[in-house]
């Protein structure tokens, strides 16, 4: 660890946080009010916090308005990750065929255009047991399958673009109340920019990891050099005696220059909580470069607002 | 690819046959070899220079001068470019196109679009029968691309069309989309009787005349209105009649019933 930069009271260590390619998409789900919409996307990016044993991770980008959807209903557009294409494009159908097909009033489109294409209605047709129809309209084939509440429609693909997963803050604070409230301001600041979404709950991780462990079955344990409860014990803690909790932002986007835009106003959020208010350090998990080849260095994100 | 002029200098006594002259056949071509290409007339072929004078055009189209009314299969297989007539076409026009655009500014004879795969062919006038259907004895009609035609459409339009859309401003004659594939078939105007005879998938959108179903449609008593916005959306960009559909409420009718009943009428009130 080298200089350190003080921002507000926070210090910003000299380091920077690791990511990794994905392969990622889009999908757009509209509903007859927002409401139902909500209710499939949350089912639908429900258990996909990690990779590590969700098969993807996935969240809600942001609310659409009418005017932004494809049939001028509201909408979420939805972005999912996952380590490839092949494991993408099984959680896609999995998901949307479980939580949004079986949602009332749902609709689902692909939101992004160009890139690889993989099923979304493709194969949920066939549970229209031949009664299902395709419709190519301005280009596009969409699968109109019909459900109890009238009909299910879903864009046959969605197209896969290269992503970035694994950019991270580490949020070191007096206490939990300080931890929390950095780390809330943080997520809200993120969620405000589009093309990145924070797959955790409610955005933060409290569980960081480091790789490996004890156990040989385990490729991945706890982060004991950033746990407060074993400062004192393990032989390396990042902690002093005054930081209490940690908390972790995950950040995956669609492009380096999303995740690098996201952790900058997640930085900045956290600066602004400073340290009156109990954040006393801002960090990043890296693996020494070996991990991945995206390395987001804190001091640059600040001083020249790009990675 | 450089454009082409041609100019009609008198109407054939004959029907004269168009195919090949599209714009890649004659990318690598000059002037004069270009009025050496034989083209079909009657029973016979003759340079296409008896028929035109052929110069440069400005811009990347093959530009037809004049009225062409008795020269068939004007763009026939056309994979790309851009033809314009200025005046009508004869028949065949546009016949197994699968690229690039045709715009003719009058009328089109029989068969207009037939077994298109691509592209877009706009007729400024009225088209003939058999429209965006089959060449006699297939078993497939259009089956992609757009058609759209500014005036009126004749009998058997979309016969065994398969895929594509076709948008006709005006009224359409009998038998619209019978045997129909699928596809879309979007009329203006009124439509002619027995509509969507025998059509097996498909969506007919009747955008201001609500004609009494066949006794083998079966009205749809569950909405469709994620489809009917995406339809509506996309049609609303032909303008016209069409503009306001996306505000517009329906009532479909499905059917051939005769044929598995997986089509659709539209009835936009």
């Amino acid at each position: 660890m080298s200089a350190a930069l003080m921002r507000n009271g926070v210090v910003v260590d000299d380091s920077f946080a690791e990511a990794f390619p994905m392969k990622a998409t889009r999908i757009v789900i509209t509903a007859h009010d927002l409401g139902w919409a909500r209710h499939a996307a949350v089912a639908a990016t429900g258990f996909a916090t990690s990779v590590i044993a969700c098969g993807c991770e996935a969240g809600i980008e942001r609310e659409l308005g009418p005017d932004e959807t494809p049939d001028g209903r509201p909408g979420l557009s939805v972005l999912v990750f996952s380590m490839s294409g092949k494991e993408l494009a099984k959680q896609i159908e999995r998901r949307v065929g479980q939580c949004v097909l079986t949602c009332p009033t749902t609709a689902v489109f692909a939101g992004i255009a160009e890139g690889e294409a993989v099923a979304l209605g493709r194969n949920l047709r066939f549970f229209g047991d031949g009664w299902q129809t395709s419709k190519v309209i301005g280009g596009v084939r969409y699968w109109r399958v019909p459900v109890m509440d009238g009909e299910f429609v879903a864009q046959e693909t969605t197209a896969v673009v290269k992503g970035v997963g694994g950019g991270n803050l580490l949020l070191l604070a007096r206490d939990l109340d300080a931890a929390l409230a950095a780390a809330v301001a943080a997520v809200a600041a993120m969620k405000r920019l589009p093309n990145v979404i924070m797959p955790f709950p409610g955005g933060v991780v409290r569980s960081g990891s480091k790789v490996g462990s004890k156990y040989a079955t385990l490729g991945a344990s706890t982060n004991d050099a950033f746990c407060p409860s074993l400062y004192g014990l393990v032989g390396r803690s990042e902690l002093t005696a005054e930081t209490r909790c940690v908390l972790e932002i995950v950040i995956d986007g669609l492009t380096e220059a999303d995740v690098a835009a996201a952790m900058r106003v997640g930085m900045e959020a956290g600066i602004a909580i400073g340290a009156p208010r109990g954040l006393l350090r801002i960090s990043a998990g890296n693996y020494g470069g070996k991990l991945g080849p995206f390395h987001f260095h804190l001091h640059k994100l600040l001083e020249r607002g790009g990675s | 690819m450089n454009g082409w002029r041609l100019e009609l200098r008198q109407a054939p006594a004959l029907r004269v046959d168009l195919r090949g002259v599209t714009l890649t056949a004659l990318a690598a071509l000059s002037s004069a070899q270009v009025g050496q290409l034989r083209v079909g007339h009657g029973n016979t072929t003759v340079p296409l220079a008896e028929f035109f004078r052929v110069g440069p055009g400005p811009d990347d189209t093959l530009h037809f001068a004049g009225d062409l009314a008795r020269f068939d299969r004007v763009g026939w297989q056309m994979s790309a470019g851009r033809i314009v007539v200025d005046g009508s076409a004869g028949h065949y026009a546009g016949g197994c196109m699968s690229g690039g655009e045709l715009r003719i500014g009058a009328d089109a004879g029989l068969l207009a679009a037939c077994e298109m795969s691509g592209g877009s062919l706009r007729i400024g006038g009225d088209v003939g029968d058999f429209a965006a259907g089959t060449l006699p004895g297939s078993m497939d009609g259009m089956r992609g691309g757009t058609l759209v035609v500014a005036g009126r459409a004749g009998a058997r339009l979309g016969d065994r069309m398969r895929r594509g859309s076709v948008v006709v401003f005006g009224d359409a004659g009998d038998f619209v989309a019978s045997r129909m594939v699928a596809g879309t078939i979007a009329i203006g105007g009124t439509a002619g009787a027995h509509v969507g005879y025998g059509m097996r998938r498909g969506s007919v959108v009747l955008a201001s005349s609500a004609p009494e179903p066949p006794s083998t449609f079966v009205p749809a008593i569950a909405p469709a209105n994620v489809f009917w916005q995406l339809l509506a959306r996309d049609l609303a960009r032909h303008g016209g009649v069409f503009a306001d559909l996306p505000a517009r409420r329906i009532e479909r009718h499905l059917g051939d019933l005769s044929a598995g009943g997986k089509g659709e009428l539209v009835l936009v009130s």
